[in-house]
């Protein structure tokens, strides 16, 4: 850890991190106001002592709706990032250690997806599914699948001739055992990284998915859908575009720079 | 706060604001000549003046085509192709004098004959003409001499000049309709002030001056250009900036910034468009009237008034007519009372209060903005509301007519008869209460086809009472029709149906 924060990127990231933890943990406890109510008294209002980051288009409180909304945001950056790393290793660990053709076929149909960019996919998924944050987050996940898959892989192939494996196949161990207990363990170094780092476009994702209308409902607190509900307020106010829009950047930053530091440190060449 | 609550006067003000004050403009002599550029944000798809319904489209035919008869300022009918027309036979009869000398685009002669081959095709279902339902009361039309014109009518209809006014029934020349319906889309021929010189859907519509006009000396304007901005923000960037002169529809949270911006006048008219609430009283658990007042008491108006339409509209109360139209009651004012409102539905067997799912399309805004609204208003009183937004093409193939509980967006009507018979009663164009009150069926009936003002007051003053009775909707604002035009411009108005346009009147100074 001290490794990470050593270089001035690591050392923000792991602050805008940290900031962002504590939002999402104690987000509902600090919150000022309820998230929801309207002060219709005070709508579309810049900073003031009431209201730290001002108000939106009905008066709810943005700070508050910024603290909440937080979970909803960073928990669909976790999950789909989540449920696409699992997908993508399982599938890319497999393609490594069966080698052959088999890995012939899953690679190539993998490298015909990535062709795909990420957003397009997800919103092509989006489309067929419906909206929805659940549908948003699988879309997402799948996304990310190929990208993961071959990260897992090429790992595994470097590992598959080292040593410990011929060893334990020496020894006589099953294919499962080897690859939970030998393969995955040493591989999981790189596909950590890539991880972090595709927390912070799956963030982005999602903020976009909600801005469009396909992701999180309104009254929801997500911050992608807060920039889309000020959207049409922004002239009177960009208060309620730039608070969510600010949030959502320094979330992304923070993992990303995060996820940098922690590739610089697995780097055995950039250790001093 | 100021009490918007329209009074039949203030209204009546505003419309003289609205028409007279462009009326007074003209007298100073108006300046022939130039072009005028307006702005629109939908696209005009077709030109089709009998099947078209596009925001941006209503303008176009307005300006190609002329009617029978045209609405006026105050919602009555005008002499347009018809100088006048006489009902008899208890109104089952209509015959209309037309304008001698009239001509299409194209220099053919325009006679009885035009009126009846372009009333013939709307009463044809393939052509799927959105005037159908409002004049199938036709049995027949025929041409009495080239210059007269006479409807025989199935039933009684007192409104059937106003009727004969519908937007997508202006006068086609009996030569375009022999040939296919398809053509109408990009070649109109019409006898309006202006003719089409270049249709390009995707970017600008452009019309120039009918020379042949039947009104000596008008149009003043040479060409009138209308220029597509699907992004709003750049609408209004050309707009302020003097690029466009005329803004066709205004945002209401852009409205304040062009009100008060330099050389630009904002119009706001008073109308009888509306939000409302859809509730279907053939399933729990709107099929409970107690259960429809008491969302009806958790909602506060004025509160939507103010944060939804920017203090752009009136508040009104669950009755359909505002008071732009003749026969149109008090409706008693529904207070925002979520206790007794709570009360009310445990009297009906929820004490716990109902969860329901509450749909909005995404188009317009106002709709899921109106929702949320609603949701946040209605929790005290015990109602669990989750919104659910989709984009408006899945609400339409979904949830619209369907669904029994979302949020619903409607023009306001020329006539009485017309908002009754589009929504509320059983057979009604679309639909979608499930109320079937055969009591209200019957007095719209009469309604429409009495010819004694005074009879007529009374039966829809009842049949308003029953709407208020049965609460069938949750109408719980009218919503002013915005528009802005440059300081150049003279004479740019928008009436509150927002069909008709008179842009023969408009000059630029």
């Amino acid at each position: 850890m001290s490794e990470l924060i050593r270089t001035p990127p690591g050392a923000v990231g792991a602050l805008l991190l940290a900031l962002i933890i504590v939002a999402v943990l104690f987000g509902p406890l600090l919150a000022p106001y309820d998230p929801q109510t309207f002060y219709t008294t005070v709508r579309l209002q810049g900073p003031s002592a009431d209201h730290w980051l001002g108000t939106d288009q009905f008066g709810r409180d943005l700070l508050s709706r910024l603290l909440h909304g937080s979970r909803a945001t960073i928990a669909f950056g976790l999950g789909a990032t989540g449920l696409g790393v699992c997908a993508g290793s399982l599938i890319g660990v497999s393609a490594g250690v069966a080698g052959g053709w088999v890995d012939s076929i899953i690679m190539r149909t993998l490298d015909g997806l990535l062709a795909v960019p990420d957003l397009l996919f997800t919103l092509l998924i989006v489309t067929m599914l419906g909206g929805g944050t659940g549908h948003a987050m699988l879309a997402v996940a799948v996304a990310f699948t190929p990208g993961m898959a071959r990260i897992a892989r090429s790992s595994v192939l470097s590992i598959r001739e080292r040593e410990y494996v011929l060893a334990a196949v020496a020894r006589g161990e099953s294919q499962g055992y080897i690859i939970l207990r030998e393969v995955i363990p040493n591989a999981i170094g790189p596909i950590v990284v890539e991880a972090t780092i595709r927390v912070s476009f799956a963030i982005m994702i999602g903020a976009t998915l909600g801005f469009l209308g396909l992701g999180a409902q309104p009254p929801s607190t997500e911050w992608g859908l807060m920039v889309a509900e000020a959207r049409q307020f922004m002239f009177r106010s960009p208060w309620g575009v730039a608070v969510p829009g600010l949030a959502i950047a320094v979330a992304a930053l923070g993992f990303n720079l995060f996820g940098d530091a922690l590739r610089d440190s697995f780097d055995p060449r950039r250790r001093r | 706060m100021i009490n918007l609550a329209p009074t039949r006067r203030a209204v009546i003000l505003g419309l003289a604001i609205a028409f007279v004050i462009p009326g007074l403009s003209f007298a100073q002599s108006p300046k022939h000549g130039g072009t005028l550029k307006i702005s629109h944000s939908t696209r005009i798809a077709t030109l089709n003046v009998l099947q078209l319904s596009g925001p941006a489209e209503y303008p176009s035919v307005d300006m190609l085509y002329s009617g029978l008869t045209r609405i006026g300022p105050d919602n009555s009918p005008t002499p347009d192709l018809a100088m006048d027309w006489v009902g008899a036979e208890d109104g089952t009869v209509f015959t209309f004098n037309l304008r001698s000398g009239v001509t299409f685009h194209d220099g053919t002669p325009f006679t009885a004959d035009d009126v009846v081959a372009t009333f013939e095709a709307i009463l044809k279902p393939e052509t799927s003409s959105p005037a159908r339902s409002v004049v199938d009361m036709i049995e027949s039309v025929e041409a009495v001499d080239p210059l007269t014109v006479r409807f025989n009518l199935s039933i009684s209809y007192a409104d059937f000049p106003t009727a004969v006014a519908h937007a997508n029934a202006r006068i086609v020349s009996a030569k375009a309709l022999a040939g296919p319906l398809s053509d109408l889309d990009t070649k109109p021929n019409g006898t309006g002030p202006f003719k089409l010189e270049t249709y390009d859907s995707a970017r600008v519509v452009r019309f120039v001056k009918n020379e042949n006009y039947f009104i000596e000396g008008k149009p003043y304007l040479d060409a009138v250009e209308m220029h597509l901005f699907p992004d709003l923000a750049a609408e209004t960037v050309n707009y302020l900036s003097g690029a466009v002169d005329v803004m066709l529809n205004v945002q209401q949270a852009d409205y304040e910034r062009i009100a008060s911006a330099p050389g630009s006048n904002a119009l706001r008219v008073p109308s009888g468009r509306f939000v409302n609430v859809v509730m279907r009283q053939d399933q729990p658990p709107f099929d409970d009237v107690r259960v429809r007042k008491a969302l009806a008491m958790s909602v506060d108006r004025q509160t939507l008034v103010d944060i939804v339409l920017e203090g752009l509209g009136r508040p009104a109360n669950d009755n359909i007519l505002s008071s732009e139209y003749r026969y149109t009651i008090d409706s008693p004012e529904i207070p925002y009372d979520p206790a007794a409102a709570k009360a009310l539905l445990a009297e009906a067997g929820h004490p716990d209060g109902i969860k329901i799912k509450l749909v909005a399309s995404n188009r317009p805004a106002i709709r899921a903005q109106v929702a949320i609204a609603i949701k946040q208003m209605a929790l005290p009183a015990g109602f669990d509301i989750e919104v659910e937004t989709m984009p408006h093409d899945t609400y339409l193939a979904n949830v619209w007519r369907k669904g029994n509980f979302y949020m619903a967006y409607w023009g306001m009507q020329p006539t009485e008869d017309g908002a009754f018979t589009l929504l509320l009663t059983s057979d009604a164009a679309f639909e979608d209460t499930a109320w079937n009150s055969a009591e209200f069926d019957a007095l719209v009936a009469k309604g429409r086809s009495s010819l004694d003002e005074a009879e007529r007051a009374r039966l829809y003053a009842e049949a308003q009472e029953l709407i208020l009775r049965d609460a069938p909707y949750i109408i719980p604002f009218f919503q002013d029709v915005l528009t802005a035009s440059r300081d150049n411009v003279q004479g740019w108005t928008v009436h509150p149906l927002s069909r008709v346009f008179y842009i023969e009147n408009v000059w630029l100074n």
